[in-house]
């Protein structure tokens, strides 16, 4: 008997481990379908950016012209952290969706079904990763015809993606963790203030050596400032070096494996109650 | 059986002035009421604009002396300040509209409608909240920031007329929503509408002098009325008192007020004649 549990239990991993990809996929595509069924969830998170990149290269124009600023064009500074916010809220959209899915009961039909567990955090995060390098993608277009060239070529393109694409996975992480907790609308509250305060409290505006104060100090230790940074080094004027590359590529690795363990915990602690 | 019938004593002006004023500030005190009540829907306007100025001030006060063409301030948060009050009413009045938009969703509008209160009651109430809002958002601005270094060179004259100011641009925006949330009756409208107006403000020395920005950004700055409104607020808080700062600080909004509140009072006029 013992012997035919040890089997049907193996069968049973096995089965759902074979079954953990396809069904992330399923749930991606699910995401992703939902682009086409209700644009008005997903185009702010590519108007937004494109906003963001124009307005502020626009506005604050001028203060490419201090001493030191490492590129003459604002446009440089400012598309790199449209696509952070914008890869940032595709990924915490994410948790808006989810907690839509939880609102409306479809989620404990979600967990009804044979779905391994871990593909309702991996397909998800898929989607976002989808999601993430498409908003990038237009922006970096829309962004090229407003002005934003890529100081050392097309290799530029790689801390970009790779920037947005880290964004996205930390994004999903929290936003599912939070919709898991809370399980209803303040949950999108706190992932869209929170995120806010964590990318503005960084040189999203302006390098540290231009800061005055408090955020100088704040800045210098947020951990996310590695990650805006990695996110312009293809349209600042410092070359791409691992020196300045390896600081964000590790808060992202640290992050997303945090925020993908808070929202497996959530999600865990979900099936409990 | 007797009946005893009751004779029906026209109201005379007086009294139905005063029933319409009555009732207009009945009006008003449930739209003060309903912003008390819901802090979490207020807060947001009070907390972002103050983060921002403080954000702004730690990034940009090197510009105020690097970049050519910026006016001299003391700092930049002297600057910051006008751009802070125009972001709070412009956040603040779109609540209000957003309310109006909920009364008509619920059923409360009509049912007030079906009322014997007057119509203009309905709207003016509604924004008066607004107003009253507008002007503790600009006091309130002001007296955060004063012990973070702010310096007010226009004196109390010029905190009296910021106030009034901010109070008229909240009746202007608060009419400008009123008439989109009457238009449509949906509060995810207005909400949906709210976006253009931060766009509104952000191609315009909101946040930093026109004068240094260049090609379309300049261009769309100059002809931007929000630029001028904002500039009187500024000239009034970096200058000093004078005439040309309170026309633009005041008129300015007056002058969108009132195109406003036509608008919105057109827009009940086709509600009501649409049924």
């Amino acid at each position: 008997m013992t012997a035919l549990n040890d089997t049907t239990t193996s069968t049973a991993r096995s089965v759902a481990s074979t079954r953990t990809f396809p069904a992330s996929v399923g749930l991606m595509r699910r995401s992703l379908v939902n682009i086409t069924r209700l644009p008005s969830a997903f185009l702010p998170s590519v108007l937004m950016p494109i906003f963001q990149a124009i307005a502020f290269s626009g506005t604050f124009f001028a203060i490419t012209q201090i001493p030191g600023f490492p590129t003459d064009r604002s446009i440089n500074w400012f598309l790199p952290l449209g696509v952070v916010m914008g890869a940032g809220f595709a990924g915490i959209g994410i948790g808006f969706s989810t907690i839509r899915d939880l609102e409306g009961g479809f989620y404990d039909r979600l967990r009804l079904t044979p779905t391994p567990r871990m593909s309702l955090v991996t397909g998800p995060l898929l989607a976002a990763l989808a999601r993430a390098a498409l908003v990038t993608t237009i922006v970096f277009i829309v962004g090229t015809l407003f002005g934003a060239r890529l100081t050392h070529g097309p290799l530029g393109l790689i801390p970009l993606y790779a920037a947005a694409l880290g964004i996205a996975a930390i994004g999903t992480g929290w936003g599912l963790g939070l919709a898991f907790i809370f399980r209803d609308m303040r949950a999108a509250a706190i992932m869209q203030l929170t995120f806010f305060l964590v990318i503005f409290l960084t040189e999203a505006q302006t390098p540290l050596f231009i800061m005055q104060g408090w955020l100088e100090n704040v800045a210098r230790f947020n951990p996310f400032n590695s990650v805006i940074r990695l996110s312009r080094l293809g349209y600042v004027d410092p070359p791409i070096s691992w020196d300045n590359t390896w600081s964000g590529l590790l808060t992202i690795a640290v992050f997303t494996l945090l925020m993908l363990l808070f929202a497996r915990r959530g999600l865990t602690r979900l099936s409990d109650v | 059986m007797t009946v005893t019938a009751t004779t029906m004593t026209p109201r005379t002006r007086p009294e139905l002035r005063q029933s319409t004023v009555a009732q207009t500030v009945a009006l008003s005190k449930r739209s003060i009421l309903s912003l008390w009540r819901q802090p979490s829907l207020v807060v947001p306007s009070l907390i972002f604009p103050l983060f921002f100025a403080a954000l702004g001030t730690s990034s940009f006060s090197r510009a105020t002396t690097a970049v050519p063409g910026f006016p001299a301030v003391d700092s930049y948060l002297d600057f910051a300040l006008a751009g802070s009050v125009v972001q709070g009413i412009l956040f603040g009045s779109t609540v209000g509209a957003t309310a109006l938009a909920v009364d008509i969703e619920n059923g409360f509008f009509d049912r007030l409608l079906s009322s014997p209160s007057t119509r203009s009651g309905i709207i003016v109430g509604r924004m008066a909240g607004g107003m009253v809002y507008g002007c503790f958002q600009t006091v309130f601005f002001i007296v955060v920031l004063l012990p973070f270094g702010l310096s007010i060179k226009g004196g109390v004259a010029g905190v009296l007329t910021m106030a009034a100011g901010g109070t008229i641009l909240a009746l202007a925006v608060g009419a400008l929503m009123s008439a989109m949330a009457i238009k449509t009756g949906s509060s995810e409208a207005v909400q949906g509408a709210f976006p253009l107006l931060f766009i509104a403000m952000f191609f315009s020395s909101a946040f930093f002098p026109k004068e240094t920005m260049s090609g379309l950004y300049k261009t769309l700055a100059y002809i931007n009325p929000i630029s001028y409104l904002v500039e009187g607020f500024r000239d009034l808080t970096i200058d000093g008192f004078s005439a040309s700062a309170v026309v633009r600080a005041v008129v300015i909004p007056a002058i969108l007020a009132m195109v406003a509140v036509v608008l919105a009072l057109w827009a009940l006029t086709s509600r009501l004649g649409a049924r």
